[in-house]
Parts: structure tokens; sequence; C-alpha cells
């Protein structure tokens, strides 16, 4: 039994991280219909950024945490506003075409910057390697703070969404683009505030699994390409569509390295979701749209 | 040109449309740069690794022209194909663990395989476009390295293989010079044959696809098999860019094919511009061969590509390729001092007269032919219903239309005239109903055989080709009447060629009879409404129909346009014997075009009869005018 549930918290603690990145994923697609490419890049930059803050500059951990993610915010404000916002009408290719760009250009910076090395991101206290125990199953003390933050996280994306009138706007487009134009919404400050809050989610996620992971080179392209298969598994139009597809993703993936021949393991996740795509192109939680007119 | 049968009078000369033929500009030029490489290839001795990556880029790029260039199928899958060559011909060509052959057996089996593993591929097409198919093509691209890693025998896993021997029917082909040598021959005829193939009606289908699947459907192509042939052809190239891939690196891992490297290998045809296979070399050398050139910028690779990328998707959506073209034509505007930018269609600067007014395009040669005294376009549809939800949109409508006749269909706004059309052609898909044209069954059927059957149509909310011309769609349309084969088309072999003359010939007529010839060279999304409306019916008529449906061809034209627009469609149309039903608001003109008329209100039939009869009918006074 304890085997059991320990196998379950390890996929929970995997799909946070999968079901974090796939939120941002669809925060931006279901808004603006662009994929970004550049999500795991930007996430890892920001876990780095963080790092380099607190280990190299010696600022205390949380504000260091709070900088990093201001001035990534304050790029991707600019970002938005230079590169996305002139492609904002065109075809959904131009704009995959520069998250494309942007990360490229972001992970040649991040090594730069930063230097190729691995690193370990040091926490106060050193909480990530204290464990404690419940009935025969460990628990981690930073995989706890993990699953908090993650649900502070997501609380506050809801409660943006769903209660703001900026979540108003966001869900307007979402829904029909010229008719949230004709009621007057700004698409520029909806473009904007939803890149600015998908890179952020983004970058939380990047720091918070950093000590999980270590600091590598691209440490976030593994958590990027499972995201990706969160959000393909949500539909990439539901939120909660792509927080369940991430959890439901790592909890496959734990019982698949258990139970699986060790060669299928790493294949068999996207497997799954390739035959998914196939059958149900618009993901398991969400119903087939209605039909296109000629 | 000596043997074609363009007559000075025709159409297609006094427009001055070239007639295509085996050799173009491009190919003078494309054999111009080979030979310049060819000959300077030992100047650059040192840099024959970063060369040999061009080409394989080049030929990778030239393969996603079209399936992504032209078919518009944005796939990141196609570092498998890569890797699937490269082994293959470890396989083959290695005397230790292989056959121990040479790249005769190589190529042909690497481009077997992967022609079969692109349709393969090319599957998830069907079902998914744009987003969700980069979405399926990266998961099959992630799923591939890890069969790449796990097939121990194919590929020894993490350790990789290395290169056979480099031979070709038994001779020893040398490193460096002479094998970049070959491979450029390899490219220039891959080139060759990727530039016939998106010249012929493949690749004008491809972008038909692009532009427009629901007309690509409706004009009888069968862009399922289309897509996957998309995929087939290119996953078949980029298999031979995997054989030159391994030799020029004389290893090959699995490492080396993952998804960044499909990323790359898209990201180099949209540095390059993808609507040209030039853009690809243009694109291969800007990826592959600037870092090379200076040695202290490989640091800064990423943000260079990145920064490329970015800037020319703000700047120049076409690619390097579509910059050079741009300033090109500057250059070019100023020296023959002619003002830079486009002169409105509405002011074509050439109206091109005919030169023998008593011979009207229905008389020319390319379409005298065509005339039928035989009347088609029988069509019968027995109970036709479609529901959405709970709105019976189309309720039972039963009604004949005798061959060659031409039909009016009017009613109010929501009364099913055009979804009525829609379950005609099989657009809508949830149609019931019995439909029959000249006998054949068309129920059931999917778009594309309704059409190839003689069923025609055009679109209320006009669905045209963007960016290509408007002779093409002509072309397009004509496609079923291009009698040749796939593989012939690839080598562009003599039958071809004459094919494609008579089918310009009589594009070019048709165009002249629509009054659209001095527009034949201007993209649809250039030209005003009205025109555009007109490349629409010209496109439906190129499809010689049985019965050609028009679903409001004169909505936002001024009547006396639409009257003469109108009148050019019946007279072609009983030139060739085929049927005209035409959905119109207009009343005014369907009296005066249409014998029979049918009256819709709420899904069913209110009326029919001649216009007259049908306009004293108190039910469709009650239903115009409101009791």
């Amino acid at each position: 039994m304890a085997e059991f549930i320990q196998l379950i918290w390890s996929g929970v603690l995997n799909g946070l991280c999968y079901a974090l990145i796939g939120l941002s994923l669809v925060l931006i697609f279901k808004t603006a219909r662009i994929l970004n490419f550049a999500a795991g890049t930007m996430a890892g930059f920001t876990g780095w950024f963080a790092w380099w803050w607190a280990t190299k500059q010696g600022i205390p951990f949380l504000l260091a945490i709070l900088v990093a993610i201001i001035m990534v915010g304050i790029a991707t404000l600019l970002i938005e506003r230079l590169t996305i916002r002139p492609l904002i009408n065109e075809n959904f290719l131009s704009i995959v075409t520069i998250t494309l760009g942007l990360e490229f250009l972001v992970a040649n910076l991040a090594i730069n910057f930063f230097g190729g090395r691995a690193e370990s991101f040091r926490i106060p206290g050193d909480i990530q390697f204290k464990n404690f125990e419940i009935g025969g199953v460990r628990f981690n003390w930073w995989h706890i703070v993990i699953l908090i933050c993650t649900f502070i996280i997501l609380a506050i994306v809801g409660y943006i969404v769903n209660r703001t009138e900026l979540g108003l706007a966001m869900r307007a487009f979402a829904e029909d683009k010229d008719a949230a134009r004709l009621m007057g919404i700004k698409e520029s400050t909806v473009s904007q505030w939803t890149w600015t809050l998908s890179v952020t989610v983004g970058g939380l996620t990047g720091i918070l699994f950093a000590p999980v992971l270590f600091l590598q080179q691209d440490y976030m392209n593994i958590p990027f390409i499972k995201g990706f298969v969160a959000a393909i598994l949500g539909g990439f139009t539901s939120l909660s569509g792509g927080v369940l597809g991430g959890l439901l993703l790592g909890e496959l993936e734990a019982f698949a390295v258990k139970y699986a021949p060790r060669q299928m393991a790493a294949a068999l996740p996207v497997i799954i979701v390739f035959f998914i795509l196939l059958i149900r192109p618009r993901g398991l939680f969400t119903r087939a749209k209605a039909h296109e007119r000629v | 040109m000596a043997d074609n049968n363009v007559t000075t009078g025709s159409a297609m000369n006094r427009a001055g449309i070239p007639v295509p033929g085996y050799i173009k500009r491009n190919h003078i030029l494309g054999v111009f740069f080979f030979a310049l490489t060819f000959l300077l290839l030992p100047q650059f001795d040192q840099y024959t690794t970063a060369i040999g990556f061009i080409l394989v880029f080049a030929a990778v790029g030239g393969s996603l022209v079209i399936a992504f260039g032209a078919a518009g199928q944005f796939t990141l899958g196609h570092s498998i194909f890569l890797g699937a060559g490269a082994f293959l011909s470890a396989n083959i060509a290695n005397d230790s663990y292989g056959w121990g052959r040479g790249l005769e057996v190589e190529i042909p089996i690497a481009l077997a395989v992967c022609f079969i593993l692109g349709l393969i591929v090319g599957l998830p097409s069907l079902r998914v476009n744009e987003l969700y198919l980069a979405l399926a093509t990266f998961a099959i691209a992630y799923v591939g390295q890890q069969v790449l890693y796990e097939w121990k025998q194919f590929t020894a896993g993490g350790s990789g293989k290395s290169a056979g021997d480099l031979t070709l029917f038994g001779w020893e082909i040398g490193r460096g010079t002479p094998y970049i040598r070959l491979s450029l021959i390899i490219i220039l005829v891959t080139f060759w044959i990727c530039g016939n193939i998106l010249d012929g009606k493949t690749g004008r289908s491809m972008n038909a696809l692009r532009t427009s699947e629901t007309a690509a459907r409706s004009v009888g192509i069968n862009v399922a098999w289309l897509k996957i042939l998309a995929f087939g052809i290119s996953g078949a190239i980029t298999g031979l860019a995997g054989v030159l891939y391994i030799h020029n690196l004389r290893y090959a891992g699995p490492e080396n094919f993952n998804v960044h490297l499909s990323i790359l290998l898209i990201l180099t045809l949209i540095i390059g511009g993808r609507h040209r296979l030039a853009g690809a070399v243009v694109g291969a050398i800007f990826v592959k061969f600037l870092p090379e050139l200076i040695r202290d910028v490989q640091e800064y690779e990423g943000i260079i590509y990145g920064g490329a990328l970015i800037f020319l998707t703000l700047f120049s959506p076409r690619g390097l390729i579509g910059l050079i073209e741009a300033s090109l034509r500057v250059v070019g505007a100023q020296l023959s001092k002619t003002p830079v930018g486009k002169i409105l269609p509405n002011s074509a600067s050439t109206v091109i007269e005919p030169i023998d007014d008593s011979v009207t395009p229905l008389q020319s040669a390319s379409l005298a032919g065509l005339a039928s005294s035989d009347k088609r376009g029988h069509l019968t549809v027995t109970d036709a219903r479609v529901i959405f939800g709970g709105v019976r949109a189309v309720d039972g409508v039963s009604f004949e239309v005798e061959a060659g006749k031409v039909t009016g269909v009017i009613g109010s706004n929501g009364a099913g005239k055009t979804t009525l059309f829609n379950a005609i052609t099989g657009h809508a898909k949830n149609a019931e109903g019995i439909f029959t044209l000249d006998g054949v069954e068309l129920s059931n059927k999917p778009i594309y055989t309704r059409s190839l059957s003689g069923l025609g149509r055009t679109f209320q909310n006009l669905n045209l080709h963007g960016d290509i011309r408007v002779l093409d769609h002509a072309l397009i349309g004509l496609e079923r009447e291009m009698h040749y084969g796939r593989v012939s088309e690839a080598f562009r072999l003599p039958h071809v060629v004459r094919n494609e003359r008579k089918a310009y010939e009589r594009a070019a007529e048709l165009l002249d009879h629509m009054e659209l010839l001095e527009y034949w060279e201007e993209k649809v999304d250039d030209l005003p409404y009205g025109l555009q409306k007109r490349v629409d019916v010209a496109r439906g008529l190129a499809t010689n129909p049985s019965v050609l449906l028009l679903d409001e061809p004169a909505a936002g034209l001024p009547t006396a346009e639409a009257l003469q627009m109108m009148e050019h469609v019946i007279e072609y149309a009983e030139h060739i014997g085929c049927g005209v039903i035409v959905i119109e608001h207009n009343v005014e003109l369907v009296a005066d075009v249409c014998p029979r008329v049918i009256v819709m209100d709420a899904g069913k039939i209110l009326a029919d009869g001649t216009a007259e009869s049908v306009m004293q009918n108190e039910d469709v006074i009650a239903a115009y005018l409101g009791t």
C-alpha cells in the first residue's frame, strides 16, 4: 500500500510540473491561438535568472525570485510589444515562427549569460534534502512546498481568469475575437497581459522545479514537451483540462516506469497521446466544435 | 517553339502567357549556380563538411517546399526521415555489419522506405491541421527518436553506426571534393524533380489544398490522398538527404535526430522562403554556412537564427528569397523607370483586345471541341433533409432538374438554399436523401467524387485560393483533364508537357470568355470583389461540369454587371451542354435568366414553376412580403 501511494505521489509531483507548463501554454493558446514554443526555454531562463540573483549576486532567496519574475515579466511585455503585436492579425504560422525564433534566441542567451555548466539551486535550510515519513510513505519538504505553491498559482490564475475584468476580456477573446473587439475590448491589452501571465506561470514553474531537476542548459525542455502533451490531453483550450492532463500524464508515466517494459517507458505516454490525437483531436475533456460553414 | 499548337490569335498568345515547356528560367539559374559550385569546389577544401551539410539541408528544404510550402502541412516530424535514411544507408553500405552495397542500392531503398514512412506519418493530417498537426508530428518525431534508441539491430542504440564505404556501381568515390560533387549532382536532379512536381498538376492541387481545402474538394481533388502523398514525396526526398547526411558526417547516432533538428529543418526553410525551391538553398546556406564562415559567431548561433527568424517574420514573410526578390524588383523598376508598386487591377494596364472579332473564345480551337448538343445535368433530389440540432434547415425537399436547363432557387435568408446545395455537393455531412446526376447516384459519396461525376459549384462567401494566380484557378478546375501520372510528371515527360499546353490553352480561352484574361497574372486576393466572383465561376466552369450550382453569384454586384456575368455563364453552359442551378436574391435577375424558379421557405419548397407563375403565387407573396 505504502509503495502504491509513493508511486502516486511521485506521479503527482511530476504531474504538477506538466500541469503548470500546460497551463501556461493553454493560457496563450486559448485567448490568442498562439502556440508558444519558447515557453519551456523562457521558464528555464527564469529559473536560471533567479539562481543567478540568489547565488551570484547574493540576494536573499525570496527577493531573488521576486526580482527574477518581475524582470522577466517586463521583458515579456517588451517582447510582446515588439514581436507579437505587429503580427496579431496574421495567420497562426507567423507567430509560431516568432516563438520558435524566441526559443533559439533565449536558449542561446541563457548559455552565454549563465554558462553552460550544470548547477544546483540551493534553498535556505536545504529543505530539498529533508524528508519526513507518514505511514511508510516518504515525503520531501520541498515537494510539499511545490504542492502548496502550485495550488496558490492555480488559485490566482483561476481568480484572474474567472473573477477579474481582464479575465472576462480574455474569455471573451477566446470565444470570439471579432465580437470581443466590437464590444470595445482592447486586443493589445489582452494580448500583453495574457503573455505576461503565461510567462510568469512558466517562470514560477521553472523556479519551483529547478531544485528538483537541477539547473542544466535546457532543463525545462523535457517538462516543456510533457506540458505540451498535457495540454493536448486537455484539448488545449481548457485551463482545467490542461491541469488535469498534466496530472494524468504524471501518473501515466509513474506507472509506465514501474510496470511497462523499460524500452517503452519513455515513449509510452507520447505514443498514447499520438493515438488520442488521432481519435479525439480536440482532447479528452472538450466537446467537439460545431460544424464549419462553407 | 515550333512544335506547339498555339496559334497567333489565341488568347494565350494575346495575353502573353508563357507556354509550358521543358526549360524554365529557374533551370538556367539553377544549372549556373550548380556549375559554379562544381568548378569552384576545390577552392573550399576546408569547408567540405559544411558544404555537405548545406546540401543535406537544401534537399530537406526542397522536400519541405512540397509538403509545407505548397501543400501547407506544417510538420515537425522530418527528423525521423533523415534518421531512417541515414541508418538505412549505414546498414546497406557498411561491410562490417551490413550488406556492403553502394549508393545505387542505398538511394532507391531509402526513397522507397521513407516514402512509405511518409504516408504513415501523414496520417494525422487527415484528422487535424495547422497547430494540431504540428503537435501530432512533433509527437511522432519524439517517438521516432526513442525508437531509434531502442532498435539496437538497426541503430546500435546510443553508440550509433558509422557510414559504409562510398561506392557507386562498384566505383570508389573519394572523400572531400569528389563526394561533394556527386551529392551536388544528386541534389540538382532532386531539385529538377521537385520543380517538375510543383509545376505540374500535383503542385497546383497542393497549392489549392493549402489555400482552401473546401474549394479544393469541390473541384474534384482527393484532398485526403493528396495530403498523405505530400508527406510521402517529402519523406522520400528527406530519406535521400539522410543517406547524404551519414556519408557526410561518416557517423550517425540516435542523438542526432531529435525534435530540435525537426524544428531547425522547418526554420531553415522559413528563413529561406518556403514558396520557392531557391528558398531552401538560401536558407540552408544561411543556417549551415554562415556560422562556419565566421567562427567567432558560433557561440551566438542561436541568437543569429532566432534573431533572423523574428526579423524575417516581421519584415519579410517570404523569407530571404522574398527579400532578394523584392530588392531585385525595386532595382528593375529603377532601371526601367516605372513606378514601383502594384497597378490596381481595376485599371489593368493592358486591355487585351481580340485580334479578330469574328472568332469568339467559344469558337477557338480549344473550346470549340467542347461544344455539345447533348444536354447533360439531369439532377434528381429525393427527400433531402439536413438537420442542425433542432433546426430543420432542409426538410424533405424533392425536385428534378432537366438536363441542360437553367433553374433559379430563391427564398428568404435561412430558407435552406445554401444548405440544400451543400447537401447535394456533400459539404453538409449529415445530409440525408437520394441525389442522382445523369443516372449516377451521388448520395454518401465524398465531395470530390461528386465533383468528378459532374457536379460543379461556386461559393456564397467566395472560397478562392488566396495567393494563387487567376490563371491557376482555371487550371485547378481543369486538373481532371490532365491525363498523366505522377511519375511521368516528376520527370516531365513529353505527354505531360503536351497535356499542360492544352490545359493552358483552354484555361486562357475560358478566362477570355469570362473577361478575365487581362488579369491572368494577378493573385486573386488583389482583385476587386466583382472579379473574384467571376474567378469563382470560371473555376467552376473549368471543371466542365454536367450541372453547375451557383451560390449567389451576383450578390454584391451591380445588376448590370451581374446580368452580364450570368449571360457569359449561360452562354458557356449552353455551349458545353451543362445545366445551371442558381441561388439568387436578386429576383429581377432570376426572372431574367431562369425559365424555371424554385422558391424555398423554411427548408421546404414553397412553389415551383415559371418565374411569372411563381411571382403570382400567394404563398410566395406572403413569404416574401409578409402577411
